[in-house]
């Protein structure tokens, strides 16, 4: 995608004029950026001795997966866990146009960082991330994965 | 419940053609015959696979390997208790169980086996989509996930 700044002292009206041939995930995160809308998740350490009490942002790119696990939402990133104050349907809805869908009850994954998926010789299909970990994609949700993976191909 | 039903109802109407057509063809090559009681029988066991395979929802936490076997399990179980219900009004012999175990097992593990391949070519399909998204997406205005 082609970036044109112009830089004008006087002006006083700033705006941003974006160009487009479909609304794709892209164009909608350009969207949130200008309307200061930009996703950004704070969670708190998961481990109780790197906690200290303060929120950390996190950029929805950096994370792997979100994990449900007794009532309470972990998120996965290469630096670390987080936990977050939010429910997995909320975070489900924010984050469809960063790649994240839902695999399973507890499960919600980052499409962009699957290095491989593969299935078990047990037919339980796996998402593997390129930091070793590996998540299941449950059947009931398998409907709604394929459905995600195509309308992402026609947006993108 | 209702729309459950009418699905049921669907798989066996399409398992029973499909069983009877294939009956009748093969019947008509080989030159075998069959009787009421055959296609009685066949509609019966059409009943039990489409019951057994629709409960697939309660299966969704075990392997679909493990849901096959415990599925098959169910529906021996299930012809068993057919065979000794028709036992009480007709003779049985040790070969005829043997026979109608083998007719069903032997396209149960046919079908078992295109499932499992169709796992892991949907499986390869998949993965090769999310790589073009990756590359898509990576491509356009230094995204890069």
């Amino acid at each position: 995608m082609k970036l044109n700044l112009f830089e004008d002292k006087n002006i006083l009206d700033e705006h941003v004029d974006v160009y487009f041939s479909n609304m794709r995930p892209q164009i909608k995160q350009i969207m949130d950026i200008v309307k200061s809308e930009r996703i950004s998740l704070s969670g708190r350490p998961a481990d109780d001795d790197l906690d200290d009490g303060e929120e950390i942002l996190i950029d929805p790119k950096e994370v792997y997966y979100l994990d449900y696990v007794d009532r309470k939402l972990f998120m996965y990133t290469g630096n670390g866990v987080y936990r977050i104050m939010k429910t997995l349907a909320e975070c489900e809805e924010l984050l469809w146009n960063y790649g994240f869908v839902r695999v399973s009850k507890s499960n919600l994954i980052n499409i962009f960082k699957i290095k491989q998926l593969k299935p078990d010789l047990n037919m339980k299909v796996y998402a593997y991330f390129d930091n070793g970990e590996r998540i299941c994609v449950n059947r009931s949700y398998k409907k709604e994965f394929d459905q995600y993976l195509q309308k992402m191909r026609r947006m993108v | 419940m209702k729309k459950y039903f009418s699905n049921l109802a669907l798989m066996i109407s399409i398992s029973y053609t499909m069983v009877s057509v294939s009956a009748t063809v093969c019947n008509i090559m080989l030159g075998g015959q069959t009787n009421n009681m055959n296609e009685l029988l066949m509609f019966a066991i059409c009943i039990i696979a489409s019951v057994v395979l629709s409960m697939h929802g309660l299966f969704d936490s075990v392997s679909p390997l493990l849901m096959m076997v415990i599925q098959y399990l169910v529906a021996c179980a299930l012809i068993a208790v057919l065979l000794l219900i028709i036992s009480r009004f007709d003779t049985i012999t040790p070969r005829g169980w043997f026979e109608l175990y083998r007719s069903f097992t032997i396209p149960y593990i046919i079908l078992a086996g295109i499932y499992y391949y169709s796992v892991f070519a949907d499986a390869r399909k998949k993965e090769s989509l999310i790589k073009d998204l990756q590359k898509q997406m990576g491509e356009s205005a230094g995204f890069k996930g």
